[in-house]
């Protein structure tokens, strides 16, 4: 099927098909088209979906950056204990590897069953042990590379290589806003640094601009860039701010109603009220002073190995509920330290992560789980590739995208359940293999869309998030 | 076996029953003496398989020929393709295609999806019974996919007889317009021409003063003349290079994981700004970006035409750890940018099969992958004035005789004039002076014990790697110093090195004095090093050039002693007091140590102090006139090997560019390529499926021109790139004309006459006016000149159209394809920020030269740093330059260009978008730039004593931005904002409005 988007689709929502067309649609009054989302915001409408109807409205991804390593999580291998200490990996290095491979070397950590479905969970993730029965497991994604470049690229756009959206601007594109007053897609990058690829991995690619992520300084006294002028621009602040744009409006649409046929100028004009809309309610959405001392506590936000981490969760749990479609928090940044690429020592890298992490994300869950928002909220636990069974020097592990863990919870997944599983080793997938396609694929499935459907021509290709690829995963589903 | 498998197997059993039943009956009629009416088993049969399941890939008709084998008529499988015929009649088991087909050979198994039982059957059958094929000539009856507007001949169109004195670009739209029934608008007004006309060409707004004197000149050619000053200007090739590097994603970091900084990139920028500027031929823009270094080797101040290669992202990260991957994908990205460029086509969908809508086969595409098979992105080096380059030619080749003996150039008489005049200049020869070694030492380890002829034996400790310093007294004046590495019973080898070969590597020397006074050590310049032996590649220059992985060594020539001078840029003094320090670092691993070294030095004349070997020394002896030819040569080859090296030496230093090429330089070091790399067509674009070898070439598609370059066994690679080059540029190839005059229209319109420029497939969209397209792309194949085609487009009625027009118009051509009014355009996000600069007068129009980085940075955790866009002083130099001259970080974008739209480079952008949303707003209310300059403006107009009054100021700034006056209403909506909150927040408010942002 090769038609183009639009001749392939139902209508679009309204105010992605206004701006993206960029012109033409005269007709369509700016004053509709806020009506229209608003509509299908304060209603709590929004699970019709593109292709059918959606059993999640929004997600938040959390991305373990570096390549967090399965073995010592959640895909427990007890043959790495029998093993351990023999020459069993490749014999010559493979791509991406940036070492040759070294011994079998058996997790440092303890590993114990939980919940009723009986998951194995290592020592390093005490809290998530406790909600694995919420959980739904991929026990065998795979990365076709083992290089961060290309597999960050590949878990977020479905290519090895830049110039791709990513899956949040794919959503964005695909279902626009649920509310006026945030951003429909929000990164919340480690305040550290940012990942691999920087911010080519909340591209937009080739999509329209306004679809690419936002990215927010959680630890910024004003996180949502250019929200307020400086300080030291008195002119443009407060009732100067009010007055101006007030004005600006007024002339702007005197200048439309000399053009009247021109959408660009409606839309516009429109984005310039939505502007004033989001400085009121974005400040509110950033600020948890208002969250109660319990839930700092439950978020980790009083300890300072999870402050961190917590409070980009609580964020992102604030921002999900007020309209935000897509939220990506991100573990580590890019580099040799303070994240998931643990190639010198698992024993000593890999525990400070999983400390950083793991009460966060439990609370997370808990919370969206109490106050209803996991109904239509999906939750992913992901990272790039997985590590080595065989020891980098002698302590560590090297990437490999052979086989990994993500996770899922929430709306339209089957909870305590795993599918897919790895070699004895945990070295290359055995049964039930994914991939970021696949992933993808199930994501957009859930949220009401054809992965297959949702296209974008560009250099002689309708574009797919998922290239040629991809299957939902049914074996998962609720 | 599973159930299934089970099930499967039986079934295909009963089929192949059932076919071999039904075939009984065909062999019978075979055998029949009777000619038998062969054809309808073929046509009814055999041929519908073929067709649905071969000729996608292997036909004419498709235009894709993949292995080179034909299955469309009987001659293309009887000769077959690279693998040999195809089909051997009668005997299935011996032709190619039946295994192929079979999946027999996992090398060689089609199609990937193998074929139903039956229809095998109906070949295997087919093949058995001899192969009769009635079809002499290809088949035709399927669509010709070469038959497509923009691979058919370009062929000069006739203009439309119009009216009589019709702009032929008008004559083209008009008649258009009058078959649609469709009236066009009338001429814009002035003061929307010259604004949509310069910003157009210059990417600025036009000054207040030139809109005025613009609407006052009466003259008929005013409006041609403003065309011509502004085409003359060198604004305008500011503006279209920026066109041009987003179309071939240039930037000036890597991108990927490593995204570091590439400081040489710039050179490029501004090749692309002066080509334009001087209307370079587009033939000649095409050949010097693909191969200057071929088309003009002289002229080498052009090969910066090779940033063109390097423009694209660079993943430093697999090409360290996944390197097979990485050169594929990286060859993958210079074949989409090159054929998307100048061809717009999409060459590289074919990577993994054979293109779904183009005629462009696989080996087509691998064929275009071999043309840059042979270069790796980095710094290229090169003379930026040709003389300096012709000089270093000849120094290289002087050095290159001495190091090989070549008598016919040492003993030429320009030659042997140089050595008479070193034989005349010279004195006695140099004295060699012991040094007072204070102290010796080792960096790691290593024992250093003084031996009474007064050299050092290293022993003991082995390390790695080692530094070895030496501080000394020595005489009053210092003109060289000597090394001498020394043979020795006790190293590997005999010696001189430490390595097991006996090899060592100086890697870098270093030469510097302490006075007691002096807080700091002062370092010794060395001009010259020379020795009496150099290992290939690792000569005595590579020990004094900075660079600390290039080095000195002597193998094969170990077991035997040897020498270096280095000989000081200018005399040392050498105080009492003071001390020589010399550092010898041998760094390069593996043990390539010194294993016994001496210091001498000398007051002579430098000229003497060169290492001359016993047999130079010997020769020089005997008069010049007795010498024999070889003492003669010996000589010379002494003399001349050190006068080439000074004079590489005195050579100005090259610069660099950030390109691709057989050796460039980058964070791994020296990237070489001593030749291509073999390409194969990969099947399913997999590394590890590889197929037949491809050599260089282009598409099949372009009939008229060769699709594989006929270069000789051994040429360099780069003839690959010169042979793509003329094979873009030829006037038999349509592509390239059309893909660039398409290109002008769509940044003069906003819209192509095809609105994908990079894409003239089926997936792209046919032109609206496709005999204009022809017209304007015949003119530029005739001459080359984009500065004619502005000309000629921007004189046209088409362009000068207004935008107002009626919402019937709009209902009637809603996306404006016909052209019957203007079009409107949002400023894009360099010209945002340009005409905000020029608004507030501080627009600084410096040219060239490194980018401008408009923010801060510090280290990050690896290669790539962290950037911070809003710590930035706007008023710093070269902070208000115009767009094109910042720096370009391709991972971390700048967030205001961002907002406007600015493309992500990993990505070829033949059109930038132009979204609107809330935080694209917020970002030109609030983002720092637009504030400061909204106060710098206000504080240029209150300073301007002829504007005193408030009203003035206001009418001031209206003029600056919307290049008219304000109309009273808007006067009294803008009035008490600047009563209220100051000049800064109307400035702001007017940088925000629609008749700032969009051209009429």
């Amino acid at each position: 099927m090769t038609m183009r988007f639009r001749e392939s689709l139902p209508p679009l929502p309204r105010r992605r098909f206004l701006t993206d067309a960029g012109g033409g649609f005269g007709a369509m009054a700016a004053s509709a088209w806020l009506a229209g989302e608003r509509a299908a915001a304060s209603h709590g409408r929004g699970l019709e979906g593109l292709h059918h109807p959606a059993r999640v409205r929004r997600v938040i991804q959390l991305f373990m950056n570096g390549g967090a390593s399965p073995m010592d999580t959640f895909d427990y291998k007890p043959a790495l204990e029998r093993h351990d200490g023999q020459m069993l990996g490749p014999k010559e290095k493979p791509e991406g590897f940036t070492a040759a491979a070294g011994a079998v070397m058996k997790s440092p950590f303890a590993f114990a069953r939980h919940g009723e479905s009986g998951r194995w969970v290592s020592s390093v993730f005490p809290h998530q042990a406790g909600i694995v029965d919420r959980l739904t497991f991929l026990m065998a994604m795979t990365s076709k590379s083992n290089v961060h470049g290309p597999a960050s690229y590949m878990m977020n756009t479905g290519f090895t290589l830049p110039g791709f959206p990513c899956l949040g601007a794919w959503i964005s594109y695909g279902l626009g806003s649920i509310s006026d007053e945030l951003p429909e897609f929000i990164v919340l990058p480690d305040p550290r640094g940012l990942p691999y690829n920087q911010k080519a991995n909340f591209s937009a690619g080739f999509l329209p601009a306004r679809h690419q992520g936002t990215v927010i300084d959680a630890a910024a006294s004003e996180p949502v860039p250019d929200l307020f002028a400086g300080e030291a621009f008195g002119f443009a602040r407060g009732q100067a701010d009010r007055d101006t744009r007030d004005a600006l409006q007024r002339l702007n649409r005197q200048h439309a109603a000399e053009y009247p046929a021109d959408s660009r100028l409606e839309a516009r004009l429109a984005a310039g009220e939505l502007a004033a809309r989001m400085q009121l309610s974005a400040p509110e959405a950033f600020d948890l002073a208002s969250e109660t001392r319990g839930t700092h506590a439950a978020y980790g936000l009083d300890r300072p190995e999870t402050k961190d981490f917590g409070r980009r969760c609580l964020l992102a749990r604030r921002l999900i509920e007020r309209g935000t479609r897509f939220v990506q928090v991100w573990s580590g940044p890019q580099g040799a330290i303070n994240n998931w690429d643990n190639h010198g020592n698992i024993q000593t890298e890999l525990p400070p992560m999983a400390m950083s992490v793991d009460q966060p994300i439990t609370a997370l869950v808990k919370d969206l789980e109490a106050r209803g928002l996991l109904a239509d909220t999906l939750v992913i636990w992901s990272t790039e590739f997985g590590r080595t069974p065989f020891a980098q020097g002698s302590l560590g592990r090297d990437h490999n995208g052979g086989s990994f863990v993500t996770w899922l919870t929430g709306a339209g997944v089957k909870p305590g359940v795993a599918y897919g599983a790895s070699d004895d080793l945990g070295y290359q997938a055995a049964e039930g293999k994914t991939s970021s396609y696949d992933l993808h694929a199930t994501i957009l499935h859930l949220l009401g869309i054809d992965h297959e459907q949702l296209t974008f021509r560009t250099a002689g290709i309708d574009r797919r998030l998922t290239d040629v690829h991809g299957h939902v995963i049914g074996e998962v589903l609720a | 076996m599973s159930i299934a498998r089970q099930a499967a197997c039986i079934a295909a059993v009963v089929m192949a029953t059932a076919v071999s039943l039904a075939s009984a009956d065909e062999a019978a009629k075979w055998l029949s003496a009777e000619p038998l009416p062969t054809e309808p088993l073929f046509t009814e049969h055999v041929e519908p398989i073929l067709r649905e399941r071969c000729y996608g890939c292997h036909s004419h008709a498709a235009g894709v020929i993949e292995g080179g084998l034909a299955l469309d008529w009987k001659s293309g499988w009887a000769e077959g393709g690279s693998r040999g015929p195809a089909i051997i009649p009668g005997d299935p088991e011996a032709s190619l295609l039946i295994r192929a087909i079979r999946h027999v050979d996992p090398d060689l198994s089609m199609p990937d999806d193998q074929l139903p039982d039956h229809e095998i059957a109906t070949l295997v059958n087919w093949v058995a019974g001899g192969a009769v094929d009635p079809r002499s000539l290809p088949a035709a009856a399927m669509e010709d996919r070469t038959d497509w507007w923009s691979l058919r001949p370009l062929t000069q169109p006739e203009v439309p007889a119009a009216a009589a004195e019709c702009h032929p670009v008008d004559a083209f739209v008009d008649t258009r317009l009058a078959e649609a029934g469709l009236a066009s608008t009338m001429e814009a007004d002035r003061r929307t021409l010259i604004r949509r006309l310069t910003i157009d060409l210059h990417g600025l707004p036009p000054t207040p003063a030139d809109v005025e004197a613009f609407v006052a000149d009466r003259s008929p050619d005013a409006y041609s003349q403003l065309l011509d000053r502004l085409l003359a200007s060198p604004r305008y090739g500011e503006q279209w290079a920026r066109h041009w590097l987003d179309t071939i994603h240039f930037a000036d970091t890597h991108g990927f994981e490593h995204d570091a900084f590439r400081p040489n990139a710039w050179r490029y920028r501004d090749y692309v700004i002066a080509s334009f500027n001087a209307d370079l031929p587009w033939d000649r823009f095409v050949k010097e970006q693909c191969a200057a270094d071929v088309f003009a080797p002289e002229a080498t101040d052009r090969r910066v035409a090779l940033g063109y290669l390097g423009a694209g992202p660079y993943d430093h990260s697999a090409a360290i750890t996944a390197p097979r991957s990485f050169e594929h994908l990286d060859r993958d990205d210079l074949v989409t940018q090159t054929m998307g460029a100048f061809a717009s086509t999409t060459a590289s969908c074919a990577r993994c099969h054979a293109h779904k809508f183009d005629p462009i086969s696989q080996d087509d595409y691998y064929a275009l992958q071999a043309v840059f098979a042979g270069i790796g992105k980095g710094d290229v080096a090169y003379d930026p004035d040709p003389q300096t380059a012709r000089d270093r030619q000849r120094w290289e080749q002087l050095a290159a005789a001495a190091q090989h003996r070549d008598e016919t150039v040492l003993l030429a008489e320009e030659h042997a004039a140089l050595v008479a005049a070193w034989e005349a200049a010279r004195g006695d020869a140099a004295a060699w002076l012991p040094l007072e070694l204070e102290t010796i030492s080792s960096a790691y380890g290593a024992t250093l014990h003084r031996q009474a002829d007064g050299s050092i034996l290293v022993e003991d400790e082995r390390p790695e790697v080692d530094v070895t310093t030496l501080v000394a007294k020595g005489p009053a004046t210092i003109t060289a110093i000597r090394l001498e590495v020394l043979a020795d019973d006790s190293l590997p080898a005999q010696g001189p090195g430490r390595a097991d070969n006996g090899n060592l590597h100086l890697n870098e020397v270093a030469v510097e004095v302490r006075r007691p006074a002096e807080p700091l050590a002062t370092p010794v310049a060395i001009g010259l090093a020379t020795a009496d032996f150099n290992q290939e590649g690792w000569t005595i220059a590579q020990a004094i050039d900075g660079d600390p992985k290039t080095a000195w060594g002597i193998h094969p020539a170990v077991g035997q002693s040897h020498q270096a001078v280095f000989t000081f840029a200018e005399p040392l003094v050498l105080e009492a007091d003071a001390q020589l320090t010399v550092v010898l670092r041998q760094i390069h691993g593996g043990s390539h140590l010194i294993g016994r070294l001496r210091l001498t030095v000398t007051d002579g004349d430098p000229q003497t102090a060169i290492v001359l070997s016993p047999e130079a020394l010997a020769a020089l002896k005997t008069p010049a006139a007795e010498r024999t030819e070889p003492q003669q040569l010996v000589v010379a080859a002494a003399v001349l090997g050190q006068r080439a090296g000074q004079g590489l030496a005195e050579l100005p230093p090259q610069e660099m560019v950030y390109a691709a090429a057989a050796v460039a330089e980058n964070e791994r070091g020296t990237i070489r390529y001593e030749k291509p790399r073999e390409i194969r067509v990969l099947k399913r674009g997999d590394l590890e499926q590889p197929r037949q070898e491809v050599g260089p070439g282009a598409l099949t598609a372009v009939t008229a021109l060769e699709a594989r370059f006929p270069l000789p066994a051994g040429h360099d690679e780069s003839a690959r790139r010169a042979a793509l080059a003329l094979w873009l540029i030829d006037p038999a190839n349509p592509l390239t004309w059309r893909s660039m005059a398409n290109r002008v229209w769509h940044f003069h319109f906003g819209r192509g006459l095809s609105d994908t420029p990079n894409d003239f497939g089926r997936m792209g969209s046919e032109p609206t006016h496709p005999q204009l397209l022809d017209w304007l792309a015949c003119d530029l194949r005739e001459h080359k000149s984009l500065k004619r085609l502005h000309r000629l487009i921007c004189s046209s009625a088409t362009y000068r159209r207004s935008s107002a027009c009626s919402e019937e118009m709009v209902r009637l051509d809603p996306d404006n394809r016909l052209l019957a009014r203007g079009s409107r355009r949002r400023l894009d996000a360099d010209a945002i920020r340009d005409a905000i600069l020029s608004t507030s007068g501080r627009l600084d129009l410096t040219m060239g030269g490194p980018g401008d980085q408009h923010f801060s940075q510090k280290p990050g955790p690896q290669l790539t740093p962290v950037l911070n866009y809003d710590d930035v002083d706007w008023d710093a130099p070269g902070m208000t330059r115009r767009s094109i001259y910042r720096v370009v970080w391709r991972g971390i974008p700048d967030p205001f260009f961002d907002a406007f739209d600015f493309p992500d480079l990993g990505l070829l952008v033949a059109a930038r978008g132009e979204s609107v949303s809330p935080l694209q707003s917020l970002v030109l209310l609030n983002n720092r730039f637009v504030l400061h300059h909204a106060d710098a403006v206000a504080a240029d107009i209150a300073s301007d004593t002829a504007a005193a009054a408030l009203l003035d100021q206001l009418r001031e700034a209206v003029r600056r931005t919307w290049l008219r006056e304000p109309t009273p209403q808007e006067l009294a909506e803008l009035e008490p904002i600047a009563a209220t909150h100051g000049l800064a927040a109307v400035c702001r408010l007017l940088f925000n409005s629609n008749a700032f942002l969009y051209v009429e």
